[in-house]
């Protein structure tokens, strides 16, 4: 019987962001970079471990979006099933194979940009006066797929139903996109809300910084 | 626990990559158990975030969900930003499917941290004389909304009761008694420091071996050259005590004392 990770795998593409799973006697994860390059070349880790390939770049700096698009070169997750090769993709992605199969069966709520600075507490109340022209150019720097994030974007700026940033492609939008701009079927990394790092960008924001 | 979910809830960094080490390591030894039909995690300032977290439990095995904040002490984050991210109405929520939200206290809250700092200070001093020896709790102090200085003066109170070392002290890196006048607080030949935090980061590594006066604050080297000799002591660094392995356990048994707690309540 196929995993449902199989399952999702089979669907939409053996890619994930950056990831690239190969399907050999078991599973093993690398950087899609990396799928022609010989075993012996790249550093061997087991699933439980990925979690240290996702915390820092190739030049050792402290990811703090594990979606953005700096996932370091020269490893492989050598895994014994494919429960563990989905545990793995969980720490180098976190959450968002939760957030898929939720998208899957339409059970995924996505909560509009604005909602969510106005929950905010705190240090980051502050973050909800930014200005729709500053959240604009703020999403469209901060969210893009080139050098930011490579996340679907699927909520809205507020209840009016506007784009979160016109400076964004619509291609952004989209899950069928490879937001890596490979043009191959990826499965895609889905972002129902805005995140904390973006909150508190809204907030240097708000506060001049 | 077969039906049951555990959602264990950790602060997170955006500048710190050790913050969040611990709590992925607690989450995959509880796995490991098999205690829980599924084991997750959840950060504020990381990811999965806590809305993320909102989407697990779904598999349809799970009928309870025990939240664990695996922080030192209740505060602004357990009791305004966990309930308010992940939509929880009080100690237990019901979800619209059903399923129930069981919100714990936080593992810092559990009576055998105190053990855990024992074994730390004999772990990290092996052999020493504790008659000869002061061991210093130190914590953040002075944090917004934060009853971590509280707890660690509970637990000092606690370990002190046994009778143990000469001497059993708190510190804190902000607000006095300082950490940095550790040599004039203590008298033994003999001083251990275990930081009262979650995870190791920037205080453990850098800000505390700067207060303590140690020259070589770089990384972890600072935990590998103990007894650091300094004032004419030794003394003994010990790394956070999040990063003991059972604090897995504890984590456990905040979901275990939840349903006791409650039972009582219930009877009551
Ligand atoms: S808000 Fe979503 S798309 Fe934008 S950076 Fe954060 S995770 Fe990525």
């Amino acid at each position: 019987m196929t995993s449902e990770f199989e399952q999702t795998l089979e669907q939409f593409g053996w890619l994930i962001g950056e990831v690239a799973v190969l399907r050999s006697a078991a599973f093993e994860l690398r950087h899609r970079d990396d799928q022609s390059r010989g075993g012996e070349e790249l550093e061997r880790f087991t699933a439980d471990a990925a979690d240290q390939i996702a915390r820092f770049d190739d030049a050792r700096n402290y990811r703090p979006l594990k979606t953005a698009p700096n996932l370091r070169h020269g490893w492989r997750i050598v895994c014994t099933s494919a429960a563990d090769a989905e545990a793995a993709v969980e720490q180098l992605y976190p959450g968002r194979l939760a957030a898929l199969r939720a998208w899957q069966r339409d059970e995924l709520s996505t909560t509009a940009l604005r909602q969510t600075l106005n929950r905010q507490t705190g240090m980051y109340r502050i973050a909800s006066r930014v200005t729709d022209a500053a959240l604009n150019e703020l999403v469209g720097r901060f969210c893009r797929s080139d050098g930011g994030c490579l996340r679907t974007i699927l909520w809205k700026r507020d209840g009016s139903g506007a784009a979160p940033s016109t400076l964004l492609p619509e291609a952004k939008f989209n899950p069928a996109y490879d937001q890596t701009n490979h043009g191959e079927r990826a499965v895609p990394l889905l972002c129902q809300e805005a995140c904390n790092l973006l909150v508190a960008a809204a907030r240097a924001v708000a506060k001049g910084e | 626990m077969e039906n049951a979910g555990l959602l264990i809830v950790g602060h997170g960094s955006t500048v710190n990559a050790d913050s969040s080490a611990p709590t992925w390591a607690h989450m995959r030894q509880i796995r490991r158990s098999g205690a829980f039909a599924e084991v997750q995690c959840a950060f504020w300032k990381e990811e999965p975030s806590l809305r993320d977290a909102l989407l697990f439990f779904r598999g349809g095995t799970v009928r309870d969900v025990y939240v664990v904040p695996n922080f030192i002490s209740e505060g602004y984050f357990t009791q305004t930003v966990i309930p308010r991210e992940i939509e929880l109405t009080g100690a237990v929520t019901e979800r619209p499917g059903g399923q129930i939200w069981k919100y714990c206290e936080p593992v810092g809250s559990n009576e055998r941290v105190t053990d855990l700092l024992l074994k730390r200070a004999r772990e990290v001093a092996p052999g020493i004389n504790p008659a000869e020896t002061t061991l210093v709790i130190v914590a953040h102090g002075t944090e917004l909304n934060d009853n971590s200085a509280v707890a660690a003066k509970r637990e000092v109170q606690k370990i002190r009761e046994r009778g143990l070392f000469a001497a059993v002290l708190n510190a804190y890196m902000e607000e006095p008694p300082l950490i940095a006048d550790w040599a004039q607080l203590t008298s033994t030949p003999h001083v251990v420091v275990v930081p009262f935090f979650i995870s190791d980061g920037l205080h453990s590594y850098e800000d505390i071996p700067v207060l303590l006066g140690m020259s070589q604050h770089v990384a972890d080297g600072v935990f590998r050259q103990n007894p650091h000799q300094l004032h004419g002591r030794s003394l003994y660094y010990a790394r956070a005590i999040g990063t003991e392995p059972e604090f897995a356990n504890l984590i456990v048994e905040q979901a275990l004392a939840f349903d006791a707690a409650h039972k009582l309540q219930s009877v009551a």
